[in-house]
Formats: C-alpha cells, sequence, structure tokens
C-alpha cells in the first residue's frame, strides 16, 4: 500500500474481453501498473479503481495472485464509473489502488472438496480462487463449479468450458431463485463431507444458496462469501461500508457463514 | 504544569504566540463559531455551534488534481495540507474528548495522511464548564466531566479574576512557555480554588444517559426492535445531528471536473452521513438500511455499541449538539434511555 493510501497509481488497460451484452452488459479488463511496481494482493481481495473525472469504484481482483503481470477485473455496467470504464479503449491509463480486504484461507483447505457457486458478475470475486485452485488441482479433492445468471448469458463461458474434465462445470446449474430448494443438479453432485463451498453473488442469491447449503449439511465454518456493501475509502474511515463492530473494506469482504452469523444482517 | 494566569494577560498570552493562527468563539450572525482570533479572545460563549472537528477534518477536503489529455496517462498532484500551526481556545471538555476518538478513527489500520497534517498542527486549549452551557448536556454519564482535560493540551478554569491554567501535553507545555512571564506559580489556595470550582461544577445537574455500560449489550439485544422504527418516524434525514457531532466521521469522495479538454479537476472528500438513504444503496437499489429506523439505529448503535466493541470506548461525548440541532426534536438521550429500558 502506498504512503498516501488515497493516492492511485496509474495502470494502462492492456485487454478489454466482452463477457455479457445488453443494459447491465459486462466486461473483463487486464490491467498493468505503469512505471511503479504494482502490488501482489491474495485470493479474495480488491482494488478501488479510478477514471478520474468520474471517480472510484471498489472493484475485485479477479486473477489468481499467481499472475503478476496484470490484475484482471470484471466489471458490470451499472453506474457512473463503471459506465466510464465500458466506454474505455486499450491503452487507456486508469487508477487503481488496493489491495484492500481480507482474503479466502485457501492454504487451509488442501485437501478438500471445492465448491464454487457464482450467480451472475458473482463469479468474479471466486474466480482467483477457482483458477488458483486448477494452477495446484492435484491439492485439492473434488472441485464443482455452478454457474447461474438471471440473463442466458455466461461470463467467462470459454474459461468455464475448458474447467470440463478436470472440474465438475454446472452451467445454469444452480437455480438460486428457486429459494429454500437444493435444487437437482446440486443435490447429486455435492456432498458436505471434507468439502468447502464458496458462494458469490447478488444478495438475495447468496441467502438463499446458503439455506441450500445448509440443508445439504453444511456446517456454518464450511460456507464461505463475500459482501458487497457500497464502499468509498477502502481504509476504514468513511464508515460506508459498516456492519455492526466491522469495516467490511478492512474485515471483509470475505466471511465465512459462522462469522457473518455474527454480524447484524445489514448488508 | 500549573499556572495562574489573570484575565488581563490573556490576550498579551495570545500575543506571544502570535506565530501560530489563533482561533476562538465569535459570535457571528447570531451563531457562535471559531474564528481567527482578532486582538481579543472571548470565552463568555455558551458553546460554539459546531465542534473544531473541521479544524483537523475539514467538511470539504482535496486529495489531489488531475489533469488528462485524451488517451495519455494522466497527471495526478497530490495536495497533503499545508496548515501553520493553529492554537484554537476556549474548546469544552466534551469536544475535547473527541479528539482521541477521532484520532484512533485516523490511526486504526491506516494513517489517514490529510487528517494528520493539519491534525499535528492543531493545539487544544479548553475551558471548563462551571455552568452547563447547553440544557441538553450530558458529558457526566457518558465517562466525561465539565472539567475533563482529555484530548486536551491546556485546560483553563474560571477562577473570578483569573484562570487556572494546567497543560496537559507537551504540546500545551510549550504554549504556556511562550508567555511564560505572564503566568504566575500557582499556590495551594489556588489549587484549594480549584477543586471547589471543579466540585461545583461536577455537581451542577445535567441531562444522563442511563447505564451507559450496559449499552452496548442492550443496543445488540434491541437489533431488531420494532421501536427504532417508531422513534425514527419524524425523521427527515437532514443529517444534522452527524454534521454537527464532534466525533462522525463518515465521509463521501467524489470527482470534480473543472476543464473538459485537456479534463481537468479534484479528487474531494465531503462529510457524509448514515443518516442519508443513499448512504449505503447498492448501484442495483439494495439497500440494506433502507429505512430510517435502521439509520437511526446505526448512528445511536455505532456510537454506544460498535465503537465500544472496537475501543472500549463510547463515541459520544455528551455535548448535545444533536439533541440541540434536530429539527424535529429526535433525542439521542431518550432514544437510548427508551431503547435500554425496552431491552430490560
Ligand atoms: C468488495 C466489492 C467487490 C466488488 N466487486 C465487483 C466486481 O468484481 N465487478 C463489478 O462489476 N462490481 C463489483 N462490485 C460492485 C461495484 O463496486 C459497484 O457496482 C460500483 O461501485 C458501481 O459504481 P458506479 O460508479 O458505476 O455506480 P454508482 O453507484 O452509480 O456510483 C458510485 C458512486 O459515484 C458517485 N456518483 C454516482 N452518480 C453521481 C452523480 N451524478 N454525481 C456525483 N457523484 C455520483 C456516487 O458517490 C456513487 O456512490 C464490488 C463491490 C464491492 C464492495
Ligand atoms: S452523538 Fe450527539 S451528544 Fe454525542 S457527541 Fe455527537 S453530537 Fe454530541
Ligand atoms: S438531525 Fe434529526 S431529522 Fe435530521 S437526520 Fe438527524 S435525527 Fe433525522
Ligand atoms: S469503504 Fe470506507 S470504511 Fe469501508
Amino acid at each position: 500500500m502506498q504512503d498516501n493510501v488515497y493516492l492511485p497509481q496509474l495502470a494502462r488497460v492492456v485487454r478489454i474481453a466482452d463477457e455479457v451484452a445488453g443494459e447491465r452488459a459486462i466486461k473483463t479488463y487486464h490491467v498493468e501498473p505503469l512505471d511503479s511496481a504494482g502490488f501482489e494482493h491474495a485470493c479474495g481481495q480488491c482494488a478501488m479503481l479510478s477514471i478520474f473525472g468520474r471517480g472510484e469504484m471498489m472493484i475485485s481482483i479477479a486473477s489468481s495472485p499467481l499472475v503478476k503481470e496484470y490484475k484482471q477485473f470484471t466489471i458490470m455496467r451499472t453506474g457512473r464509473v463503471s459506465l466510464a470504464f465500458h466506454e474505455l479503449a486499450v491503452g487507456d491509463v486508469v487508477g487503481m489502488r488496493g489491495p484492500y480486504g481480507n482474503s479466502f484461507p485457501i492454504e487451509a483447505w488442501r485437501g478438500k472438496n471445492l465448491v464454487f457457486i457464482g450467480g451472475g458478475v458473482g463469479l468474479a470475486p471466486i474466480w482467483p480462487l477457482i483458477t488458483t485452485a486448477m494452477a495446484q488441482r492435484g491439492d485439492f479433492g473434488d472441485i464443482g463449479v455452478f454457474y447461474s445468471t438471471r440473463s442466458s448469458s455466461i461470463m467467462y463461458r470459454a474459461e468455464l468450458e475448458a474447467l470440463r474434465g478436470q472440474a465438475d462445470v454446472h452451467l445454469e446449474g444452480w437455480r438460486t431463485h428457486q429459494a429454500g430448494v437444493a435444487a437437482g443438479t446440486a443435490e447429486q453432485t455435492v456432498t458436505a463431507e471434507n468439502s468447502v463451498a464458496v458462494v458469490c453473488g447478488p444478495p438475495a442469491m447468496i441467502k438463499s444458496v446458503i439455506q441450500n447449503l445448509c440443508q445439504l449439511g453444511f456446517a456454518d465454518e464450511q460456507i464461505f462469501t463475500t459482501l458487497e456493501n457500497k464502499m468509498k475509502c477502502g481504509v476504514g474511515k468513511c464508515g460506508r461500508c459498516n456492519v455492526g463492530k466491522d469495516y467490511v473494506c478492512v474485515k471483509g469482504p470475505v466471511y465465512s457463514w459462522a462469522e457473518l452469523k455474527k454480524l447484524p444482517q445489514e448488508y | 504544569m500549573e499556572k495562574i494566569l489573570h484575565k488581563e494577560r490573556l490576550d498579551d498570552w495570545i500575543a506571544a504566540l502570535s506565530d501560530r493562527e489563533i482561533l476562538s468563539p465569535a459570535l457571528e450572525d447570531g451563531v457562535w463559531a471559531f474564528r481567527p482570533a482578532g486582538a481579543a479572545v472571548r470565552l463568555d460563549y455558551p458553546n460554539t455551534t459546531q465542534p473544531p472537528k473541521g479544524l483537523a477534518f475539514p467538511q470539504r477536503e482535496v486529495f489531489f488534481s488531475f489533469e488528462q489529455v485524451k488517451g495519455e496517462a494522466p497527471l495526478l498532484r497530490q495536495t497533503l495540507p499545508q496548515v501553520a500551526q493553529r492554537v484554537v481556545f476556549g474548546v469544552r471538555p466534551c469536544d475535547g474528548r473527541a479528539v482521541p476518538r477521532m484520532d484512533k478513527v485516523f490511526s486504526d489500520h491506516v494513517e489517514d495522511p490529510y487528517y494528520w497534517a493539519r491534525r499535528k498542527q492543531v493545539a487544544y486549549v479548553g475551558l471548563a464548564c462551571q455552568q452547563p452551557p447547553s440544557s441538553n448536556c450530558f458529558c457526566q454519564s457518558v465517562g466525561g466531566s465539565p472539567v475533563s482535560s482529555d484530548g486536551l493540551d491546556v485546560l483553563l478554569t474560571d477562577l473570578g479574576e483569573r484562570y487556572f491554567a494546567a497543560a496537559v501535553s507537551e504540546t500545551g507545555k510549550a504554549l504556556m512557555m511562550a508567555g511564560e512571564s505572564l503566568f504566575e506559580a500557582a499556590t495551594d489556595a489556588d489549587r484549594a480554588q480549584l477543586q471547589g470550582a471543579h466540585a461545583a461544577a461536577l455537581a451542577r445537574p445535567q441531562r444522563a444517559v442511563r447505564d451507559p455500560d450496559a449499552l452496548p449489550s442492550k443496543l445488540k439485544a434491541s437489533f431488531d426492535s420494532p421501536l427504532w422504527e417508531e422513534l425514527a418516524r419524524a425523521c427527515i434525514g437532514c443529517g444534522i445531528c452527524t454534521f454537527l457531532c464532534p466525533t462522525c466521521h463518515c465521509f463521501d469522495i467524489n470527482d470534480e471536473v473543472t476543464g473538459a479538454a485537456p479534463l481537468k479537476g479534484k479528487r474531494v472528500r465531503t462529510w457524509d452521513t448514515c443518516q442519508f438513504p443513499d448512504f449505503t444503496m447498492h448501484t442495483s437499489g439494495h439497500n440494506p438500511r433502507e429505512n430510517s429506523g435502521a439509520r437511526l439505529r446505526q448512528r445511536v448503535s455505532h456510537k454506544f455499541q460498535y465503537f465500544h466493541e472496537n475501543f472500549a470506548m463510547h463515541q459520544c461525548t455528551g455535548c448535545g449538539r444533536c439533541v440541540t440541532g434536530c429539527p424535529v426534536g429526535i433525542d439521542i438521550v431518550s432514544v437510548v434511555n427508551k431503547v435500554a429500558e425496552h431491552a430490560g
């Protein structure tokens, strides 16, 4: 982290990929730090991205920490800053500060089965976990990836298809809107024993999927998710991401369901 | 360091500090505010409408300026504050106690360079309250006192014709040394008079938050209480309660554009508040604190539960400003007492 925590590093966009079209389009960016060392990150951490004149927004770092040359961000077009990102061209320079937040305890998961459940752009925060686990495939048991979205478009489609054979991939597999129901596919393939489940997506989806996982016998300590409370400073000062005694930008965004249950439901 | 200063020498002391910027309470358009002191400093004020919080954490602060020709890398110029040393006179003990609380926030986890660049330059000369300056004061029930020197550099106590001046920090000692010849040694009789004045001040009745030590657990137990919605019904979400508070520190960060080609502008921090409906609203429209009840609960719980859980102290110093300033009469003392009573 820099001395002045509010001063972004400059970084160049070196690759832009279209993921999903439409009103809430999603694009993936590879960003390389300019004239500076950049920073190391861990799975689950995020960065504050800037477009000067528009502002800042917090985005998960979607690349594996094993990738050093660039950081990957997958951004849904929603408001002021994300819209400006969607208008960028390769070669444009943006601001980036971080890394912020805690990370997934992936070291502790070696030897376990991993189940990843992503909804919409919520696949981005868990993508570094998936790619890191695939890079160290032998260290883990069964790996399952479930992805569903409100629209019919699937982000990272080619990358997800490429996982087949090494992981159990279900696109549109987990119908999260059937709240409370441990849906068909999942029931057959997911077992709680020696497993860790990571869920990420819209708040309503997270809540219903966690219910499903509990019904499948997952203990609270076996379920992980990330909170996406509104953030501005990223360093525990501006108060915006405050939930109970935590500033999510510092203590989160990664929580086990056991930890999350101790916080007030303000996410 | 404990000394006596005759009241007619106060202005001389201030003159001896002339290499610093001096602020003191002044009445402007019917409002008491900390202003650059002229020749004479007035310490006969009730309390200022706003605390001196803005000296370290101004309502608007430029982080850096940027300039960018389209397609090229931007030029960033950080604007860390370059401020002269300042001494603020007439700080009430409740506002003094806000200082270590703000220091905690702006140093916990990482240091905030803008806050500290200003904060290191401010010295606080306090004045003990012999009468509660507002009918809404409740400092004593939240661990403070009308004669507390917490967070101050010098505490003055009015002894009639003279001030009893006690330095409570190295900075305070240096301030008194700058006017050394103006001060007299304090005698035992002066100390006895001081103790009498302080005892009398402590005996003056104030409003009270009941059983503040029990609040963290009572608030925790009341999280889902329907009482919050009821107590917040009148709230118009104006945020005055937090903008007047010496310990509220929430802020927003935005870009202000001043030119288009090349693109020019500034990244600016401004005060913000958890009492605004969109404070926590996600871009999707999902809002973790949708109604005013949830927002009142956040303000009160942050002060009396969450901050306490993190730093073992309440984040309210009992200045009463949020009570006096609220246009619809939402009163933190009665809110806290009602919630605690319902929690049993
Ligand atoms: C930990 C975390 C990880 C996240 N990861 C991702 C991710 O990987 N991918 C992803 O797509 N999203 C992610 N998000 C969500 C993302 O942060 C939001 O979608 C993003 O903030 C949207 O920013 P925006 O500026 O486009 O939208 P807005 O919410 O509209 O704007 C953001 C801010 O800009 C300012 N603003 C907006 N309009 C105006 C205006 N007219 N005038 C002045 N100021 C204005 C406001 O201060 C506002 O709060 C994540 C969020 C968190 C907290
Ligand atoms: S919460 Fe109210 S009474 Fe307490 S310090 Fe803030 S303004 Fe003063
Ligand atoms: S001052 Fe009163 S009306 Fe305004 S936000 Fe605070 S509680 Fe609500
Ligand atoms: S984003 Fe500012 S406190 Fe978390």
